[in-house]
């Protein structure tokens, strides 16, 4: 049995183990959140390398894309240098191939996502591949990187802004604790209701939303049926966005007994399928497993 | 070490580049502060203000500021000047900004926004 962990700077309160054969081989499938203590998920790492097949890391990123420039998150890059004999990914690979066949799944599958749809992507250098496919279908695109992660009132709508402003900011940016950017641990379990109500009406115009559930969650207002696309949501996630009134929900990443894994999770799964370095994979070797595999995207209605 | 003039003219070149930025203004519109900028090293204070997208700087402390920004003066003329960003001597504990975090990342964006590459 191969086993693949992903250790994640989010809440421990979404832990959780499954097992799932894949291609005939049995997977032990778990996700161990830290709850936002950097110490503590080096300890995790160092323990668990060279013991399981593949890990993901998980609530944050290592890299960020912005056009064709990858800016390299310093906190990230600490855990996976915390890795020497297991491969560790983030999830970054996966997200440039599996999240783009997801909004071309949409446009050809499903009336979801119709020519000039209004998509709010809460962030976008989190998920270049999902923003350029998007805005490569005629999609009116506002990008939140701005709002949701530095609280700037600021809509980006263009890539080519969006890849200026990343050009300005990230080198120096990539180098702050990743908590003052992206709400790690318990802020992960809250929402921001100041926030709410200062940005909740960007949520409104659009009728997508879409990228990371922990920035969509923590700032989302009660909405009109809106769609989402985003991954990683429990049970309970899909509850709450019931409840708040969004109409579909899209998972990039397949369902394993109830909920979405990350993408971290899936990319390791595939990197412990293909036997092959991280650096020597390439989108297609992704993009050919998908196929085999059959991965889907899961869209729920649930309004 | 840098004299109190020297913070003064870094603080009106940032000044400069900040009021020449319409995108900036328009992004900080919302964001009206009362900041202190005081070296640690040599008897140095200054104002800056932001209200409604503009920024002012006045010498001396303001009566009751949101933010304290502290660190030596030749830090301070660097960072303000634009030779180094704010991140580093951030990291490294040699500036010292006082507020939330949310505040501690947009003066550094603002910064990075004007004087970034």
């Amino acid at each position: 049995m191969k086993r693949v962990v992903s250790v994640s700077l989010g809440s421990s309160r979404r832990d959780h183990k499954v097992k799932v054969a894949l291609f005939g081989e049995e997977f032990e499938i778990s996700r161990r959140g830290t709850d936002g203590n950097f110490d503590q998920a080096i300890a995790l790492l160092q323990e668990l390398d060279g013991k399981v097949d593949a890990i993901g890391l998980g609530g944050i990123d290592v890299y960020l894309y912005a056009g064709k420039t990858r800016y390299v998150v310093q906190d990230g890059l600490k855990l996976m240098q915390a890795v020497h004999k297991t491969p560790v990914v983030d999830g970054s690979g996966l997200k440039n191939t599996l999240e783009r066949e997801t909004v071309y799944f949409l446009r050809q599958n499903t009336d979801l996502l119709p020519p000039k749809t209004k998509v709010l992507m809460v962030s976008a250098v989190d998920r270049f591949g999902m923003a350029e496919a998007f805005t490569s279908l005629d999609c009116e695109v506002t990008y939140g990187d701005l709002i949701f992660s530095a609280g700037i009132p600021y809509p980006i709508s263009t890539l080519e802004e969006l890849e200026e402003i990343a050009h300005k900011t990230l080198p120096d940016m990539c180098q702050l604790p990743f908590h003052m950017l992206y709400p790690t641990g318990k802020k992960q379990e809250i929402q921001d209701e100041e926030k709410i109500k200062k940005f909740g009406h960007y949520y409104l115009e659009a009728q997508v939303i879409a990228g990371d559930f922990h920035l969509i969650r923590r700032y989302l207002p009660p909405l009109k049926g809106q769609t989402i696309v985003t991954n990683t949501t429990t049970t309970e996630d899909v509850a709450f966005l019931r409840e708040k009134g969004a109409g579909h929900l899209v998972t990039t990443t397949p369902e394993f007994q109830g909920r979405s894994f990350g993408t971290n999770v899936i990319e390791a799964v595939m990197v412990a399928l293909l036997q092959k370095p991280w650096p020597e994979i390439t989108p297609e070797d992704y993009l050919n497993l998908l196929k085999q595999l059959d991965f889907k995207p899961r869209i729920l209605k649930l309004n | 070490m840098a004299e109190h003039s020297e913070i003064t003219a870094s603080l009106r070149a940032f000044q400069e580049g900040y009021n020449k930025n319409k995108r900036l203004k328009k992004m900080n519109a919302d964001w009206d502060r009362v900041v202190l900028v005081q070296a640690n090293d040599i008897p140095s204070e200054h104002t800056l203000i932001l209200r409604k997208g503009e920024l002012t700087i006045q010498e001396g402390p303001p009566e009751k500021p949101d933010i304290k920004i502290i660190s030596d003066s030749e830090t301070l003329a660097d960072m303000f000047y634009g030779d180094i960003t704010p991140t580093q001597p951030y990291l490294n504990g040699t500036l010292k900004v006082l507020g939330t975090e949310d505040d501690v990342v947009r003066l550094d964006f603002i910064s990075l926004m004007i004087w970034g590459e």
